[in-house]
């Protein structure tokens, strides 16, 4: 019963903090159920059960059947054959995978066995590449390669030696496991210990390690969403060593990602009595590059070993040691590499075969192989009982553990990044460290080679490693079981209680809470090779039916057009296009607007509105942005008696910088004669300036006048020009910005002084925070319009009210403002607007303008 | 060679490769040797050459794991099941 609550827990914890994909929590429910029955079934039928529980899970996971679909078609919305159609990509899955398990043991030679296996694969393979001609099934694919791909070489390699018993039960289950349908990335379980291991013994302690192994593996997961969420990891907007640093760092530490869902599917699978061992053991501590790859995906590195190493060695043993095990390890290497990229092509349906992948792999089999030929002819300190380690020892392990993590950081990076200028960026922005940088770095090296000295030396070499009974004490069930718990029930209750006690992490705890894209993948949806590989994490948006439909952003290039000056591009006048979803017309003055006149009619109070994509409403109907909502609202009120006509020109672009706001607003909106020129900022603003600079750079084009010479002076500091990598320009612009900013508001205001304009800075809040920048982008924004002598309108308290942020923005992958966002700003806006500009106290400080 | 000869010839041979220094008596024929890391994986190549040269077998890539490795006794099994 304790057992069984635990498990209880993780599965509310998974699904409360939203881990993985929906397709996980019904599954964690699925398995709670499954585990309670299966325990109380007779010994010899856990396994048929099991068998049939994974099958079930297949079905209903891949075919997207939820209870929502049960009630469908119990409701009558979903028909009958619309249900069948559900279980259609499952069910296609299961033969398929029959099919190959029976291809195995066809009673024929091995080796035609292992032919027509080799066919079956290359057909499916070819398939897989055309998936597209079968989309009904395409959610299947992903899922019979994970399932297949690996799994039936180590299999047919086990039934060649017969290492292990056979049974039509024990296949179902070793190939359908429970919980890949899942996880397309998918530990390769070996066969042979898949069998020795299952109930090998006492049951408490398999279950209570299961237990351990899912918290462990929760903890990673979430330890993983902080990385992802609050690591430097956009190399354009770094701006010191320690950013460069922190990104380098970040990277490696993504991979918290793998090795914590494969803790979770371990964990999971030992609730069913197979006794698998560690997946991964404390690898970021690992004190060579061969205990890194002794540590790290532990379970691959046996399948490489028993597959590629072992039998070139001991094919070449006649060489000698050394030069066998050289060509052995480059093999295995070059193996690892092949298998990386067979098992992209598996999961993203194109094989992967580039020069850094290829020479990531090559350079990790030089230092694996170094070290294992020093290892071998130096040899290591052995014992046969624990002896007492010195400080010396411990401080060996410690500058070794941190060696090792600084080379692998320095390596991952290298294959994360996505071009070497990306690389060289980064290079370039750890190249000038300040003292504090070096010293924080420093710090952050202690502390790997402090848990060096602690936990360096605990090594473990084949998957059995320690887990064999012989090597183990008493189990302390009780104190696992308590620890279990109460680390649960923090995780469950410590978010509420920590936004009640400390309502600043209200923010921090929401972006935790979800799994949302981060700022640079919301931007640039680039990430690493593992990152790359998250479909389930997709297949979860799809599930929310929150993939970007086709044509979503069709009018994105329709819509604005280039310009051959400083303002880069502008609105293509009289346009009627289909933007972020919704119908998107600009007038024909070249403003995403209704139509004005030109010259100001008569008793107008006309302001023009200068901002980005959010400001020109993209994503919402022309009636829908808070630009044209107020409008509509001062005309309906008509707040000053001076006035017969409100207008809102809007002038804002997709992507204009605050220079380009600013630069717009002297180019065309003066000659609109405005009364009052509103300047639309947020926090996310600053970004623009240094791809603006950049493709000015890069295009060739020069600004003139003042703006000429602010430029020329920061273009000129920064070491920038156009031939460089685009990466490398904004990196070095960054420093900079803060200065343009500045000096965009004091233009502003001194350019509205000129025409007698009210010039006011609004500050519009982001509808959904994912780069954690509002609180101080805000409060920076406000003090450098302030500091221009500018009035500001503090829009922050627009979406306050609002609980669930994710219903402002248009999807998961467009952060843009949606209606109902808008409706919100227009509201703040026009209590603001009035506040400002028109009442009685304000009208005095407006500047008496000449009514035409 | 006899089964006691064996083990006496392979605790020697792992005495002297892998633990000089060792007290003899320490190692048991029921030692665990892979399972506690005195052979890793490179070290079970050293020791797979011994067995094929000391007692004139073949070992094949997929009899070099724990089940037949781990212990001097295993070891021992392994090279009497070869010879006979």
């Amino acid at each position: 019963m304790a057992i069984l609550l635990q498990f209880a827990l993780i599965a509310v914890i998974i699904d409360n903090w939203h881990l993985e994909s929906q397709v996980l929590a019904r599954l964690m429910w699925l398995a709670v159920v499954g585990f309670a029955i299966h325990h109380l079934l007779p010994q010899r039928f856990r396994l048929p059960f099991f068998a049939l529980l994974s099958l079930v899970a297949v079905v209903t996971g891949v075919g997207h059947i939820g209870p929502n679909v049960w009630m469908g078609w119990l409701s009558g919305r979903i028909s009958s054959s619309g249900l069948l159609y559900h279980f259609f990509p499952g069910l296609t899955l299961v033969a398929i995978g029959l099919g190959l398990i029976g291809l195995c043991h066809l009673p024929i030679r091995f080796a035609a066995r292992v032919g027509l296996v080799a066919a079956a694969g290359a057909g499916l393979a070819f398939l897989r590449g055309h998936s597209q001609w079968f989309p009904d099934i395409a959610d299947m694919w992903v899922v019979l390669g994970s399932m297949f791909m690996f799994r039936l070489i180590v299999y047919l390699y086990d039934l060649q030696h017969r290492t292990a018993p056979f049974s039509f039960s024990r296949a179902v289950s070793y190939f359908f496991l429970l919980p890949n349908v899942c996880f397309p990335l998918f530990p390769v379980v070996d066969y042979k210990t898949f069998c020795s291991t299952y109930y090998n013994e006492d049951w408490v302690p398999i279950y209570q390690n299961g237990i351990r192994w899912m918290i462990r593996g929760v903890a990673q997961l979430l330890l993983y969403r902080i990385v992802y969420q609050y690591a430097p990891l956009d190399v354009s907007t770094l701006s010191s060593s320690l950013d460069a640093v922190g990104f380098m760092l970040g990277t490696y530490l993504l991979y918290l990602r793998v090795s914590g869902t494969f803790h979770l599917i371990v964990g999971l699978l030992h609730m069913f009595g197979f006794n698998l061992p560690e997946t991964h053991h404390l690898y970021y501590l690992a004190t060579s590059f061969t205990d890194f790859w002794r540590r790290i995906n532990i379970y691959w590195k046996d399948f490489v070993m028993k597959l590629f190493f072992y039998p070139t060695h001991f094919k070449l043993r006649k060489m000698g040691t050394i030069p066998a095990l050289a060509v052995a390890t480059m093999v295995t290497f070059l193996a690892t590499w092949l298998l990386h990229s067979w098992q992209w092509f598996w999961i993203l349906g194109k094989p992967l075969f580039n020069w850094k992948d290829f020479s990531f792999w090559m350079i990790l089999a030089v230092l694996v192989l170094v070290t294992a030929i020093y290892e071998t002819t130096r040899g290591r300190k052995r014992t046969l009982r624990p002896s007492r380690v010195t400080i010396r020892t411990r401080l060996m392990y410690g500058l070794q553990a941190g060696g090792t993590f600084c080379a692998m950081c320095l390596l991952w990076t290298y294959w994360s990044c996505q071009s070497w200028s990306e690389f060289e960026t980064l290079m370039d922005a750890a190249s000038k460290p300040s003292w504090s940088d070096v010293l924080v770095i420093l710090g952050v090296f202690a502390l790997v080679c402090g848990g060096g000295m602690l936990w360096g030396q605990s090594s473990r070499e084949t998957s059995e490693g320690k887990r064999t009974t012989a090597a183990r004490g008493p189990f302390p069930f009780w104190r696992s079981a308590v620890a279990v718990t109460v680390g649960s029930l923090c995780l469950l209750a410590g978010p509420s209680l920590a936004t009640r006690t400390i309502p600043a992490t209200k923010g921090a705890i929401a972006r935790l809470h979800d799994d949302v894209l981060n700022a640079r993948d919301m931007n640039q949806q680039r990430r690493g090779y593992y990152e790359d590989l998250d479909v389930s994490r997709k297949d979860n948006w799809g599930w929310q039916n929150a993939e970007e439909p086709e044509g979503w952003d069709k009018g994105k290039k329709a819509f604005v057009r280039p310009r051959s000056d400083f303002l880069l591009t502008d609105v293509v006048p009289s346009m009627n296009t289909v933007l972020a979803g919704a119908p998107c017309t600009s007038n024909s003055l070249g403003m995403r607007d209704r139509e004005y006149q030109k010259a100001k009619p008569a008793n107008t109070y006309r302001i023009v509105l200068l901002g980005a994509s959010n400001d020109m409403g993209t994503g919402v109907k022309n009636d829908q942005t808070y630009e044209n909502r107020v409008e509509d609202k001062l005309n309906a009120h008509l707040p000053d008696a001076r006035y017969s006509q409100y207008e809102i020109l809007n002038l804002a672009v997709r992507a204009d910088s605050i220079l380009q706001r600013v630069l717009r607003l002297e180019q065309e909106g003066f000659q609109y004669q405005p009364d009052a020129a509103i300047l639309s900022v947020s926090a996310v603003d600053e970004q623009f300036i240094a791809s603006h600079l950049r493709k000015a750079l890069m295009q060739g084009i020069e600004p003139t006048g003042d703006y000429g010479d602010v430029v020329q002076s920061v273009i000129r500091r920064a070491r920038v020009n156009g031939k460089m990598p685009a990466v490398m320009i904004e990196r070095r612009l960054q420093p900079y910005v803060t200065e343009l900013w500045a000096w965009s508001f004091r233009r502003f205001a001194q350019q509205c002084a000129q025409h007698g304009i009210r010039p006011v800075v609004m500050y519009r809040p982001a509808p959904a925070d994912f780069a954690g920048l509002e609180a101080t982008g805000r409060s920076k924004t406000l003090q450098l319009a302030r500091a221009a002598g500018l009035e500001v309108m503090d829009l922050s308290p627009a979406f306050d009210a609002v609980t669930d942020r994710s219903s402002l923005i248009l999807a998961k992958w467009d952060d843009h403002t949606t209606a109902l966002g808008h409706r919100l700003l227009a509201e703040e806006l026009y209590k603001d607007l009035l506040a400002l500009l028109f009442s009685s106290s304000s009208q005095q400080k407006i500047s008496p303008q000449p009514k035409p | 060679m006899n089964e006691q000869e064996i083990k006496s010839a392979l605790k020697t041979y792992i005495l002297n490769e892998f633990l000089p220094g060792e007290d003899p008596a320490a190692l048991t024929d029921a030692t665990p040797l892979m399972t506690t890391g005195i052979l890793d994986s490179i070290a079970v190549l050293k020791v797979v050459t011994f067995l094929e040269n000391e007692f004139s077998i073949t070992v094949e890539p997929h009899e070099a794991v724990v089940d037949n490795l781990n212990t001097i006794s295993d070891i021992a099994r392994l090279v009497i099941a070869k010879k006979t």
